[in-house]
């Protein structure tokens, strides 16, 4: 399966103009290692087999996490559209592998936007290369949505904080060298970076019934008297956590976003291709109208999602606010790449019930209606924009 | 056949069956496949100059190829490679080769004299007197590559060239001990052991004269038994003029199915075994 | 080390397709560096990592040859130069040698010319040799292991018979196998770097001199080569299935 197609050239050019072949290029070749070292795994990694620091290394190797973070923090300065569209192609190779490193490097991102001179010195480069390994942990077992009723608490001691408390559904928990965690701390919320050998952080048991995203490591991580020095570990302003995780759910918003319209897309090849092949009453199943609603529907969803993500990414690109096209963005591809998956299954009938190769696109796709801002949370997100007093 | 006065090159004994109404060019010699190729161009442009030869056909092997394109370049005329056929046409000399992966089939054509390389196997050896020897002596310079050493590779079987039945492994097979299983299924039919290009070149595991395809040789049997060969183009290329192809993959979407008369859907390990217990107890 | 690496932009066979009268619709066809340049490529930035000094990645070919050339120069590299030659009015193999080797020779100190055994769409296996010829240089052809030390090279070289230890002087000429190495896929920086690497246009007329080799080359025709076979499967348990194929080879008088 070719990753890079016309539709993706075509929205660089329509985004980008004439600076569009440069990063045709670059995404082409990125699609060439894709398919050559990712998307032959993907199959093995969803069933139990293989091993995500694999593909996460290719990824890694590539320079997947530097191409739009700043070239000082030896980042590669490209535009965030860029990284965007890499990452629907990450997608459409592997779900699980492009999950883990979007969550990574949304922590990336934490330090590069965040953190001290110090410690984007020490994190950075290491965070980039891949070298080193981030976790995300905001999600409790009792607050995901209502993140701000989150109980971890922080509590000072001197130079030092004392983290309690619990993270649920973290990813690339137990493989993580180094966790961002948010607590509670006073009035507000705090974020530290906490690291994987802290013996107050203990990891708990690996999540074995997750519908999809089955190649990447999910577990609870416990705080427990976990202590930290306060210099190299408060990322950010005491009390400021809750808006840093903000912003950065901003940005990660439509990185999963595109993530999702990748999920679709190899789902959909699979269906364009299936519908071609399969005979039935004389004809090609193709040649049905009911299939080519579903085709023409998956199309026009998957590029409507792919462009209003992309419309958050320039509007970041250019410095301007995308909080709500952001929401929009996610909400729209979550769940319409979950119904292109769904209606993937249904055109390949018994087959697609019966084959993890084609139902497990779909899901994988689910989770991302739920994790990074419930759509639910989005829609009040997008509403409450929209009825703020003019004025 | 070429109506023109055309001369066969022979080196080593890998083209059988190359023989036109004309005059066959022996160059033979430790020394000449002792080299780089230098001295076999060497003599075969000396020989073409003193005779006026029109048409310079060598078979197509690695070093055929290297020989052809050295002679070419010294007596600056056409060199076309790996031709399935060859003919004469106003003045040029037309070869029908494949292209594109073996998806297409070319003619291209040089103006004569010029130099063409011929798919071993080709042609059938045709009836034809002795021709009387002929001795040249020729002075060659001093070769610009030593050969320090040759390492002979396994003893190649029966030639695939010329065999009516070939059993070829692809990499359906997990290891090179398993290779047995074709090799037992051949002995059962009375045929050769070939291979795709991955076998001899990347694992190993068959020498390169058992290399079937596009870059290797190609086959002319009744029956080519093709085992866990996915059936990339540049495979099939190599297998076009076999009379009956069979395919056996446990991949029902492999391309091999195609380009089969026959294909068995399975699995290797089960099939080939039971295929040639039935075959021993006639 | 001043290496020079010959890549070619070959057709993309997968993406080929026919017309209707059988013929490759070759206006606008999909091309790709030749698979087999690959390897020689990768051959040539190893060396250069051994031994330092320059690749010079040489190309004959139309104005799309150029993203062969810089997936070249994203591997290792460091610079181009295109020969430019319209599909429609390509040289033949001898015609493509003579240009390759007259811009090899104003390049000037030349070490070390690698190319590969043949282009993937063609397959003639021929530039090579005639190049080394045009050269004066020797030609080390099929090399699964390539060994330089100061100005000797060493290869192993691959013949169907066996393998053979050949040594000769450099400057010299090498082709590489598909075997020979695993070429490396350039990081997304590297990609984007050779993207500003410098590479010079040459006009073919610029290096067409009175000794150019005519040699009436011609393509008369191409034609698809159509598949007819019965493409039967035969179903059932391995047992099953093997009873139904040997009937079936009797039938055909095969068995």
């Amino acid at each position: 399966m070719k990753l890079f197609g016309p539709e993706h050239e075509r929205v660089l050019s329509s985004l980008y103009g004439d600076g569009a072949s440069e990063f045709d290029v670059l995404l082409r070749s990125f699609s060439a290692v894709l398919e050559a070292k990712v998307l032959p795994l993907s199959l093995g990694l969803d069933q139990g087999k293989g091993d995500i620091g694999q593909t996460r290394r290719t990824l890694f190797e590539q320079g997947l996490c530097k191409l739009s973070h700043p070239e000082r923090y030896g980042g590669m300065g490209l535009p965030f559209g860029v990284y965007a569209l890499a990452m629907e192609l990450a997608g459409a190779a592997d779900a699980s592998t492009a999950m883990s490193i979007g969550i990574h490097n949304t922590v990336a991102d934490a330090v590069a936007q965040f953190g001290s001179e110090e410690q984007r010195r020490k994190l950075l480069p290491s965070l980039l290369s891949g070298e080193k390994l981030a976790a995300f942990a905001l999600t409790e077992p009792s607050s995901g949505s209502d993140a701000r009723s989150m109980r971890t608490r922080a509590a000072k001691d001197g130079k030092h904080f004392v983290l309690d408390g619990s993270k649920m559904f973290i990813t690339n928990a137990g493989e993580a060298d180094v966790y961002l965690v948010f607590a509670s701390t006073g009035a507000g919320h705090s974020a530290f970076l906490v690291e994987g050998s802290n013996p107050g952080l203990k990891v708990g048991a690996q999540l074995r019934e997750k519908l999809g995203m089955r190649g990447s490591h999910t577990a609870e991580v416990k705080l427990e008297k976990c202590r930290v020095a306060a210099e190299d570990s408060l990322l950010g302003d005491e009390g400021a956590g809750f808006e840093c995780a903000k912003k950065l759910l901003d940005s990660s918003r439509i990185v999963m976003g595109m993530m999702c319209v990748g999920i679709a897309r190899t789902a959909y090849v699979k269906a364009l291709a299936y519908s071609r092949s399969r005979e039935l009453f004389g004809k090609k199943l193709s040649d049905f109208q009911l299939t080519r609603e579903k085709l023409a529907n998956s199309v026009i969803e998957m590029n409507a999602s792919r462009l209003l993500c992309m419309h958050a990414a320039r509007l970041k690109e250019l410095g301007l606010s995308f909080t709500s096209e952001a929401a929009q963005g996610k909400v729209l591809a979550t769940e319409t790449s979950a119904r292109t998956c769904d209606a993937a299954i249904q055109l390949l009938g018994g087959y697609g019930y019966a084959t993890d190769d084609v139902h497990r696109h779909w899901r994988d796709a689910r989770l991302l209606a739920i994790g990074e801002g419930a759509s639910e949370v989005l829609r009040l997100l997008i509403a409450s924009r929209e009825l703020e007093p003019t004025a | 056949m070429l109506g023109v006065e055309a001369v066969a090159i022979e080196l080593d004994e890998v083209s059988p069956g190359l023989r036109s109404s004309g005059k066959v060019l022996l160059v033979k010699g430790e020394k000449v496949l002792e080299d780089d190729g230098d001295l076999a161009a060497t003599s075969i442009v000396e020989v073409a100059k003193a005779k006026g030869l029109q048409a310079l056909l060598v078979g197509d092997t690695r070093f055929g190829r290297v020989v052809a394109a050295k002679a070419a370049a010294r007596l600056r005329v056409g060199s076309l490679g790996k031709g399935k056929r060859l003919r004469a046409e106003g003045g040029s000399l037309v070869v029908t080769r494949d292209v594109y992966g073996g998806k297409f089939l070319a003619d291209v054509a040089a103006r004569l004299p010029c130099v063409a390389l011929v798919q071993p196997g080709s042609y059938s050896a045709a009836e034809g007197s002795a021709v009387p020897a002929e001795t040249m002596t020729l002075t060659v310079g001093d070769p610009k590559i030593v050969v320090k050493e040759t390492k002979r590779g396994r003893q190649a079987e029966a030639g695939i060239k010329s065999a009516t039945i070939i059993v070829s492994a692809g990499r359906g097979f997990a290891k090179k001990d398993d290779l047995l299983l074709a090799s037992d299924l051949a002995k059962a039919l009375g045929g050769a052991l070939g291979g795709s290009r991955p076998l001899s070149s990347d694992l190993g595991w068959l020498g390169e004269e058992q290399q079937i395809g596009l870059t290797g040789a190609y086959v002319h049997p009744k029956l080519y038994v093709a085992v866990g060969i996915s059936g990339q183009l540049q495979h099939v290329a190599g297998i076009k003029d076999s009379k009956v192809i069979v395919a056996i993959n446990n991949d029902k979407e492999a391309p091999i199915f195609q380009f089969a008369d026959y294909g068995i859907v399975g699995d290797l390990y089960e099939v080939l075994p039971a295929l040639t217990k039935l075959l021993k107890n006639g | 080390m001043n290496i020079v690496v010959l890549v070619k932009d070959a057709v993309d066979e997968a993406e080929l397709r026919a017309d209707p009268s059988g013929h490759p619709i070759q206006k606008g066809a999909t091309t790709k560096m030749s698979n087999f340049d690959k390897n020689g490529v990768e051959e040539a930035v190893k060396q250069k990592e051994e031994h330092g000094g320059t690749i010079t990645v040489l190309t004959l070919g139309g104005a799309e040859s150029k993203k062969a050339m810089r997936e070249a120069m994203a591997m290792g590299g460091t610079r181009g130069v295109h020969i430019l030659a319209e599909p429609e009015a390509a040289p033949d193999s001898l015609g493509t040698a003579y240009y390759l080797a007259k811009a090899i020779q104003r390049i000037g100190e030349v070490d070390l010319v690698v190319c590969s055994e043949g282009a993937s769409d063609t397959y003639m296996g021929q530039v090579g040799a005639m190049v080394a010829e045009f050269l004066g240089m020797p030609f080390l052809a099929y090399a699964k292991k390539v060994e330089v030390d100061g100005v000797k090279i060493t290869c192993e070289q691959g013949v169907e018979k066996g393998v053979r230890v050949l040594e000769a002087k450099l400057p010299a000429v090498v082709s590489v196998l598909s075997e020979t190495n695993v070429p490396r896929y350039p990081t997304l920086l590297q990609v984007m770097v050779a993207s500003k690497k410098a590479i010079e246009d040459v006009q073919l007329s610029t290096l067409k001199e009175s000794d150019y080799p005519v040699t009436g080359f011609e393509v008369l025709s191409v034609t698809v080569q159509p598949v007819n076979r019965k493409r039967l499967i035969l179903e059932g348990k391995p047992e099953e299935a093997a009873k139904k194929l040997v009937e079936a080879l009797r039938q055909e008088g095969v068995l």
